[in-house]
């Protein structure tokens, strides 16, 4: 993503919090094809951010201020087009309205106003709490090498969050996902039968 | 018979512990490995968490909370989560004894405020960044997977 920020990396950091596989080993590509980073990037392996911030797929991105507060909450952020024939999102109005907010700060058209901004960070169903403490519990059972334990709990997390498709990519990475959870990513995206994949954005033109 | 030991999960750092034998639904924990697990700490003022303390209710029995067995004082950490409506998940096989504290109510609220949640990650060098060190800047947060 890096190379396709131009003006945006004026904006000062912004930091990517990647989810990995715990089994998967950090390999780097070798140092003459590495391109230098030029924001902050992070290892989130325990889904920290996902957890804090109740997001439910990825990419997605929050807009935090200069004070620390969130001014535009979560939602699909594609920065460029590489995936575009796969999810049919395009990248240019989001990154538009991501530079409008980077040049205007709080008086960009595209951050969230109080009220907008409480509704969209409502009260969370109790239900989330408990999906993430399964999903916690599992992930460790599964460091702890108990499969088949932890494969309950991921699909207890899944059944009381039914909407995070992180849960469910995470679970069915680890094991054999069609006969441990009879599904597999293809079929369930399949199932969506062209029904978006990702919650519309919150853009002219896109509004849910 | 199995190992009574169980495994506390709190903050995603997981801490083994000899809980009090009983209904097993219920998990007393010494002090010692009430404040190994999850730094809580009984004082006067009520169970302290650093700075932050959280009385227990006159209105509540005590009982609930703490016990005495032959001289060793243990803590009632599944009663303390349900007074916070902290989220617990539990896993109880033959195999393995292990709880996971989640998020309490005042956490899961914190996004109310609008107030970013901070957090502290490893970079791909292992050095530590937390949100709270970019105050001051505008941040565009954003994740991705490997998957």
């Amino acid at each position: 993503m890096a190379e396709d920020t131009r003006g945006i990396q004026d904006a000062g950091p912004w930091m990517t919090a990647t989810a990995l596989p715990m089994d998967a080993p950090v390999m780097s590509p070798p140092p003459e094809v590495r391109t230098p980073l030029t924001h902050t990037a992070l290892i989130d392996a325990e889904h920290v951010v996902s957890r804090l911030y109740n997001m439910i797929n990825v990419p997605t991105a929050v807009w935090i201020n200069e004070q620390g507060r969130i001014v535009r909450p979560n939602e699909t952020a594609y920065v460029d087009n590489r995936l575009k024939y796969i999810h049919n999102v395009e990248a240019e109005p989001y990154i538009a309205a991501l530079r409008d907010w980077v040049e205007k700060g709080d008086k960009s058209e595209y951050v969230f106003g109080e009220d907008r901004l409480k509704e969209r960070l409502a009260p969370q169903d109790p239900n989330l709490g408990l999906a993430a403490a399964e999903f916690g519990l599992g992930q460790y059972l599964y460091k702890a090498g108990h499969l088949p334990e932890a494969i309950a709990h991921f699909k207890e997390a899944q059944r009381l969050n039914p909407d995070s498709w992180n849960y469910k990519r995470q679970a069915w990475l680890l094991s054999d996902s069609k006969r441990d959870y009879g599904t597999t990513f293809r079929e369930e995206v399949a199932k969506l039968a062209g029904k978006r994949y990702y919650p519309a954005r919150d853009l002219p033109g896109e509004r849910p | 018979m199995r190992d009574r030991r169980a495994v506390v999960i709190c903050n995603d750092i997981a801490t083994q512990v000899n809980p009090a034998e009983g209904d097993a639904s219920e998990l007393w924990l010494t002090t010692g490995d009430l404040t190994r697990a999850t730094r809580l700490e009984l004082k006067p003022q009520g169970v302290c968490l650093d700075e932050q303390c959280f009385p227990l209710p006159d209105s509540l029995n005590d009982a609930q909370f703490i016990r005495n067995d032959a001289g060793t004082t243990f803590f009632n950490l599944t009663a303390f989560a349900r007074l916070l409506r902290q989220s617990v998940a539990r896993e109880n096989g033959p195999e393995i004894s292990a709880w996971y504290f989640g998020a309490r109510q005042d956490q899961r609220q914190e996004l109310e405020s609008c107030k970013a949640p901070d957090f502290t990650l490893p970079d791909v060098s292992g050095k530590m960044h937390s949100l709270s060190d970019f105050r001051g800047k505008k941040v565009f947060l954003v994740t991705w997977a490997s998957w």
